[in-house]
């Protein structure tokens, strides 16, 4: 040890110096750190005078719609910037939620429409956390039968461009090469397709069951048609107990899943596959559709050499064409922070959302069925075949109408352990049951 | 430096009074640690205290609703499925991890620090999975646990398994990943146990006669044994409070298979709103921590012995 080393480890320092040396570096650190607010504060681009900065946090799905508009509100209003930033859902949904209860929650952030899962509109609209949307025009064109999922107690809490369908997502040449001419419109029918895929030596459905959202996605597709064309009212009947999944459709739906597997229409292990496997899967044809959301649509022909390969058609969940329903759930939206100093200005570019065109934009953008429609609406030529449908035999995403946020993940662990051949689906509705009545 | 420490406190001691000297004894190693000591009590020490108020509440985690519940959290937890599986496995994964990754970390440990040429190399290649962010190793092994036959570890051994769907495989697939990155951080620790231990006693060992896996048993093993408590207790915290290659890898599935007390609480606050019995669940965790590491420590110092 060096002589210099031991005179300052036998050094004193008085409790005077020791409070100045801690006073000085505490105030070098605050002056470093306020140093740095003028160059970042200062990137608005939105000219001198009053210019306003907003936020909006994301998920990656709203990211192509949201820069567009984003970019266009630029130019219809020069004072206002919007700081975007965009993560996956669970990512999103730790960090805004943490934000929400410590009170500094974005300007704009993403809402998920109706109710059950943690960042859904009923839940943080009754949290007293969002502004009310109820003034702007726009919200007197929603659809009765989307106002579940825009509306809390009368009054409107997000903004969302329409609804995307479940269904097939398939590959035009597989089907070709396995002689099916044209898609399925019954369940018999949609069996049959699938062994015809099957024998040409092609994986009839892929599924990417280890990334948990995909694992709901069958049942959604098949519970419309075995629940809710017999009764429609199942989800008020449910909430008031007077039925349950162990006593309803779902059953029936949950049996057809496991039809398939047992038929040995999906991919080896899907428990072990994800969501982008399945969607390389039919892209490349190495699969010959995935039971998939319509949003998805741009990413499975992203993935495609041949982007018009691909296209989707209802699954049909009944042997009675006439009795096959479909889900049209809506898509994920925003909302405004009750909280935020600048909640008009978040309310005001909201509102610029829901002008028709706007709308429009956005819909198309992720191959969504607009909210209301206009001559300059257009809809995904892959979703022809839902338009029929969604008129009076649509029913939204199942989990929008649900309690609590426990139903949704129960939904997830249960399917992948019936791909496991854990559990039975008397003990899977169980479990389901158990979870809605939290 | 401890025992010049000491020497110098002792010299400055008699001439202030009581608190003063206590004080103005403070050495300069002492206030150096300060700034930290504050940071570190205002963003880690105050939150958790206070933190703990949250686990006797119902709060959703957002919005200003909160009641006090008392201890219905805690009883909560004794009838919780998913809690009481994730506890059985959070054992189980710790278990894998602390024996596996201590054993492959001193045969490391014993294998580099032998005379080879590649040695430093070596060291460097066993260590260097550490220094990887845990959910990028996470993804890595998610490609290498491919289930098609023909990719990552299926295609290299010619195996057909579902490495992280199957539920009775999963939970050993990510105790693998765990040990594949933290088995060289183990091996860094035995490394300097092993440098530790005087060249002489070996000698005087081989003039006795004594064979390599004698000399192992009756001079390195004993002498190593502040190492194996550093090890085993670091290992032993680090799989209690496994999150980041569960979460990244699995999110707790197929199923419930892989859920851990860390993912459970985590689901409880984020994705269930359940904020007030999330914060209980951690709260008995670090209870849980706390207790095993304190008897750990306190049986393994006790078969410690000196040079």
């Amino acid at each position: 040890m060096t002589r210099e080393t031991d005179r300052l480890i036998e050094a004193r320092i008085s409790r005077s110096q020791f409070f100045r040396l801690m006073g000085g570096a505490a105030t070098a650190a605050l002056l470093t750190a306020c140093s740095t607010r003028p160059s970042t504060g200062g990137t608005s681009g939105a000219g001198a005078g009053a210019s306003v900065d907003l936020k909006f946090v994301g998920v990656a799905d709203e990211k192509v719609p949201m820069e567009d508009l984003v970019a266009a509100y630029r130019q219809a209003k020069a004072g206002v910037s919007i700081a975007t930033s965009y993560a996956p859902t669970d990512q999103v949904q730790t960090s805004l939620r943490t934000q929400l209860g410590a009170g500094n929650a974005p300007d704009l952030h993403v809402v998920y429409p109706g109710n059950g899962s943690a960042m859904s509109m009923a839940q943080i609209a009754g949290a007293g956390l969002l502004a009310d949307l109820s003034s702007q025009a726009w919200t007197t064109t929603i659809p009765t039968g989307f106002k579940p999922a825009f509306q809390l107690q009368g009054k409107t809490y997000i903004y969302s461009a329409g609804s995307s369908v479940i269904g097939a997502i398939y590959n035009k040449k597989v089907f070709e090469k396995a002689g099916v001419d044209q898609p399925p419109t019954t369940w018999t029918e949609f069996l049959d397709v699938c062994e015809k895929i099957k024998k040409s030596g092609v994986t009839p459905i892929a599924l990417g069951a280890q990334t948990p959202w995909v694992t709901q996605l069958i049942t959604y597709a098949l519970v419309p048609s075995t629940v809710y064309a017999k009764d429609p009212t199942f989800d008020d009947k449910q909430a008031a107990g007077q039925t349950s999944f162990a006593q309803s459709g779902w059953r029936d739906a949950m049996e057809m899943y496991l039809e398939l597997q047992k038929r040995g229409y999906f991919n080896d292990k899907p428990n072990g596959t994800t969501y982008e496997q399945q969607t390389s899967m039919v892209a490349t044809g190495k699969a010959g559709m995935a039971i998939q959301v319509s949003a998805v649509l741009q990413a499975f022909r992203d993935a495609a050499t041949t982007p018009d390969d691909l296209s989707m058609f209802p699954l049909p969940g009944a042997d009675d064409p006439a009795q096959v329903w479909i889900p049209a759930g809506v898509v994920v939206g925003l909302g405004a922070s009750a909280k935020s100093k600048n909640v008009e200005e978040a309310k005001a570019f909201i509102d610029f959302l829901g002008k028709q065109e706007n709308i429009n934009r956005w819909a198309k953008a992720i191959a969504a069925i607009p909210l209301t429609q206009d001559a300059g609406s257009t809809i995904d030529p892959a979703l022809e075949s839902f338009l029929p449908l969604t008129k009076d035999r649509a029913v939204p995403f199942m989990d929008q109408r649900w309690p609590n946020a426990e139903v949704q993940p129960t939904h997830f662990a249960v399917i992948q352990d019936l791909l496991a051949g854990k559990i039975d689906i008397d003990g899977a509705l169980k479990k389901m049951d158990e979870a809605y009545a939290k | 430096m401890s025992v010049i420490t000491k020497q110098a406190g002792t010299s400055a001691a008699p001439a202030a009074k009581p608190g003063r000297r206590r004080f103005g004894a403070m050495t300069p190693p002492w206030l150096f640690a300060a700034p930290a000591l504050l940071v570190y009590a205002v963003v880690v020490l105050y939150p958790s205290i206070a933190g703990v108020v949250y686990a006797f509440t119902d709060w959703s985690g957002i919005g200003g609703d909160m009641s006090f519940v008392g201890l219905s959290n805690f009883s909560a937890i004794l009838h919780d499925d998913q809690a009481l599986g994730s506890l059985g496995n959070t054992l189980l994964l710790t278990v894998a991890v602390v024996v596996v990754q201590n054993v492959v970390g001193l045969l490391l440990a014993l294998g580099v620090n032998t005379k080879i040429k590649s040695r430093a190399l070596l060291r460097v290649v066993f260590f260097s999975p550490v220094v990887v962010s845990p959910v990028m190793v996470a993804f890595l092994w998610k490609y290498i646990y491919n289930p098609d036959p023909s990719a990552g570890l299926n295609g290299l051994f010619g195996l057909h398994v579902d490495w992280l769907g199957d539920p009775s495989v999963a939970l050993w697939s990510i105790a693998g990943m765990v040990v594949w990155q933290y088995a060289g951080y183990s091996m860094v620790i035995f490394l300097a146990g092993l440098e530790g231990v005087p060249r002489e006693l070996h000698e005087a060992a081989m003039i006795d006669g004594a064979g390599t896996l004698q000399r192992f048993r009756y001079v390195t093993w004993p002498l190593l044994a502040p190492a194996v408590t550093i090890n085993l207790m670091l290992s032993t915290i680090g799989g209690l409070k496994l999150f980041d290659q569960v979460f990244a890898a699995t999110n707790g599935g197929p199923g419930y298979a892989t859920e851990t007390l860390s993912t459970v609480l985590y689901k409880q606050a984020f994705v269930y709103g359940k904020f007030g019995y999330s914060t209980a669940i951690a709260l008995v965790l670090a209870l849980f921590v706390a207790a095993v590491s304190f008897v750990q420590i306190y049986y393994l110092r006790s078969r410690e012995v000196s040079q």
